[in-house]
């Protein structure tokens, strides 16, 4: 316990060093493009209007509001593929700095998890500006999505440094999870609505699934005006405390060998 | 303050290292007869660099040396025993790890000093004397992909000390850069040091270890041969290295020659050998007794077996008590020798001895252009004295020509005397 807290100091202390990495990797992201930063807007409009096309006018779907619906699935669910795969190399990627320098090694995941949250909430401008143009109500239980992201961002910090720390030691980790992140992202109702499946499946995905969870209750809260069932949050708080946790604990016993495997 | 006690480092040395699912799950059958391979790269290292201190670690490639920095830099964690480290660390292992290119030199001075645990407050408040250090004013904005692998690592090593650290680590980094530019990295070394931090060093430069630490610690195959006075380690490996290097032309490679005390004072490859050395005086007539003032000359006389490129020749006079007086060559000098071939003889020339009475050891040695492989080395192997005749100074070890003035305070009335009434003394 000691020294966690010790550790959790240090991670303080440095806490530059990780703005100066998320920094680093949005500003290398976007320098040699000519339209620069405005692709985290346009990017995910795009996104937007191709998924409206394939799962709205190509094949017919009742659900009001299509659009804002599909974004708001698509985002977090791109936050969360991003800082999944993005901090599964996160290490390895950095291998030259870990061989050469030393710092709190989980730094680089979770500035990898901090760049896709930048990202992501440059991408809600389009959403705000969506929420608008399709004329949805604003009303106060939207007040909630800083809440819902916080335990989305708890849950994605345990994941990014579970999956860091386990790709270094076994590289196909990555290839295996670029599988199962297709399959996690058809497991979740980014563009239908889990309702719409039968109820023992609903069930069993919101057990299952936090990012079901995650994603039906942004909708809930943005789209249809209702605030969160307690249990929701409640429940995927202790799944996500649970997984960063974990993340941590195993991360931190991997994390001394780093300098010897990458 | 760092101290290891009892360290050892083990590497499991996997041929075929098992990185994927499948390996580690036919590892499970396969545990008992899959081969591993241990390697030690550190066995039972204890030392400790006090608070202001200097340690050189010197010995072969492979030795441990780097393994042992990369534990004290936290970048590894040791097998067994401790490693204890009191105070701020700055590594310079590799100049600009985390560079990126594609950001403009500002960028990467903010990046590299954070990573480097410097937060934003403090690299705004020195990015100016790192700029000015790195030379690169007019780049600094600059993407550094469009940097030359000069100004690269002068950025590098800018960053580095600008970290102010209390222990300053490095490995084989001054290679890199201009001499201008190695000359000042090395100031800055000095200066770190006396402002009394504490430096450990790498080097495969024996001379500079000789030059920046007090002590050093002599690692061959993960063991600690020797630790002391660094002038005294170097030459210990020095000439163990040198006599291996002679067992090993002569075809005698199994066995390792041990460390001896005796004949501890010649080493070298003796490429060019060094025959005799004689001291003459300004009358060419030989000698080994002189007086402060006179003409000595030392001869070095030289035989090369080969035609040698560019060898530099050096002498150095130290006194009966070991304090090292003064040790120029032939490069030091601009006296570049393009080649020498067969026997011949190289003189050392001191017109006006400025030494006062004593007895002193003298060197000579022959080295190639860099300076650091030896051809033949005679370590204080030669002795002369000098006697103070005329002279009558004799404190200290050495007459400086000086000048003495006197004048009394004028008294305010008087009138001033366009000339003092006793001219400055020559002496």
């Amino acid at each position: 316990m000691d020294s966690f807290i010790q550790h959790l100091s240090e991670l303080y202390r440095y806490r530059g060093l990780i703005k100066n990495l998320v920094a680093r990797d949005l500003k290398a992201r976007y320098k040699n493009s000519v339209l620069g930063f405005a692709w985290c807007l346009i990017n995910p409009l795009m996104m937007m209007v191709v998924f409206t096309l394939v799962f709205g006018v190509l094949m017919r779907n009742n659900i009001p509001n299509f659009p804002v619906f599909l974004l708001i699935g698509l985002l977090p669910w791109n936050l969360t593929a991003g800082s999944v795969m993005g901090s599964m190399n996160s290490i390895i990627g950095n291998g030259h700095l870990i061989k050469k320098v030393y710092f709190p090694r989980e730094i680089l995941p979770i500035s990898m998890v901090c760049s896709n949250l930048v990202n992501f909430l440059l991408a809600c401008v389009v959403l705000a500006a969506m929420l608008l143009v399709f004329r949805v109500e604003l009303s106060p239980l939207m007040l909630y999505f800083p809440v819902i992201l916080l335990i989305h961002v708890i849950f994605l910090l345990g994941l990014a440094l579970l999956f860091s720390s386990l790709n270094v030691f076994f590289r196909d980790t990555e290839v295996i999870m670029e599988v199962v992140v297709l399959a996690w992202f058809f497991m979740t109702p980014v563009f239908y609505n889990i309702e719409d499946l039968t109820s023992t499946f609903s069930r069993l995905m919101y057990i299952l699934n936090p990012m079901a969870s995650i994603i039906s209750t942004y909708r809930l809260v943005l789209l249809y005006h209702s605030p969160p069932a307690a249990e929701f949050l409640l429940r995927t708080l202790a799944t996500s405390v649970a997984v960063l946790l974990i993340g941590y604990w195993f991360f931190l016993r991997q994390a001394p060998a780093f300098g010897e495997e990458v | 303050m760092v101290r290891f006690e009892g360290v050892s480092k083990k590497f499991i040395l996997r041929h075929e290292r098992s990185r994927s699912f499948q390996d580690a799950f036919v590892n499970i059958w396969n545990r008992r007869n899959r081969s591993r391979e241990e390697f030690w790269a550190l066995r039972d290292i204890s030392f400790e660099v006090p608070e202001a201190g200097s340690l050189g670690i010197i010995g072969e490639n492979g030795s441990g040396k780097s393994t042992a920095l990369k534990l004290i830099t936290r970048i590894m964690g040791p097998t067994k025993g401790k490693v204890q480290v009191q105070g701020k660390v700055a590594a310079l292992l590799e100049l600009g790890a985390g560079f990126h290119p594609d950001l403009t030199g500002r960028e990467n001075i903010f990046l590299n000093g954070s990573i480097l645990g410097m937060n934003g407050r403090e690299m705004t408040n020195r990015f100016h004397d790192i700029v000015e250090f790195a030379e690169l004013e007019a780049f600094i904005d600059t993407p550094i992909k469009h940097y030359s692998s000069g100004m690269y690592a002068r950025l590098g090593f800018a960053v580095a000390f600008s970290v102010e650290p209390d222990i300053l680590v490095m490995d084989e980094v001054l290679a890199v850069g201009d001499e201008a530019f190695q000359r000042k990295c090395l100031d800055k070394i000095r200066e770190i040091k006396d402002s009394g931090k504490t430096i450990i060093l790498v080097s495969h430069s024996l001379q500079m270890v000789k030059d920046l630490c007090a002590e050093a610690v002599w690692m061959n195959a993960g063991v600690m041969r020797a630790r002391g006075p660094s002038v005294e380690v170097v030459d210990q490996y020095l000439d163990w290295a040198n006599r291996k290097n002679k067992l090993r032309l002569e075809g005698a490679h199994a066995k390792e020659p041990e460390v001896s005390e005796e004949d501890n004072r010649r080493w070298g490859t003796r490429e060019v050998e060094i025959t005799r050395v004689e001291f003459l005086g300004g009358d060419e007539k030989p000698n080994t007794v002189f007086a402060t003032g006179d003409t000595l000359v030392a001869r070095l006389y030289y035989r090369a077996r080969q035609r040698v490129e560019k060898p530099v020749f050096g002498v150095a006079i130290h006194r009966i008590d070991n304090v090292h007086i003064n040790g120029p060559n032939t490069k030091t000098s601009d006296f570049d020798i393009e080649w020498v071939e067969g026997e011949g003889v190289v003189d050392y020339t001191i017109p006006i001895l400025p030494l006062l009475e004593g007895t002193y050891r003298f060197s000579a040695a022959v080295y190639d252009y860099s300076c650091v492989h030896p051809y033949d080395h005679h370590d204080r192997m030669y002795t002369f004295t000098v006697q103070p005749k005329t002279m009558k100074e004799r404190y200290g070890f050495v007459h400086i020509p000086c000048q003495w003035r006197l004048e009394p305070r004028v008294a305010a009335h008087a009138a001033i005397s366009p000339l003092p009434d006793k001219l400055p003394v020559q002496f």
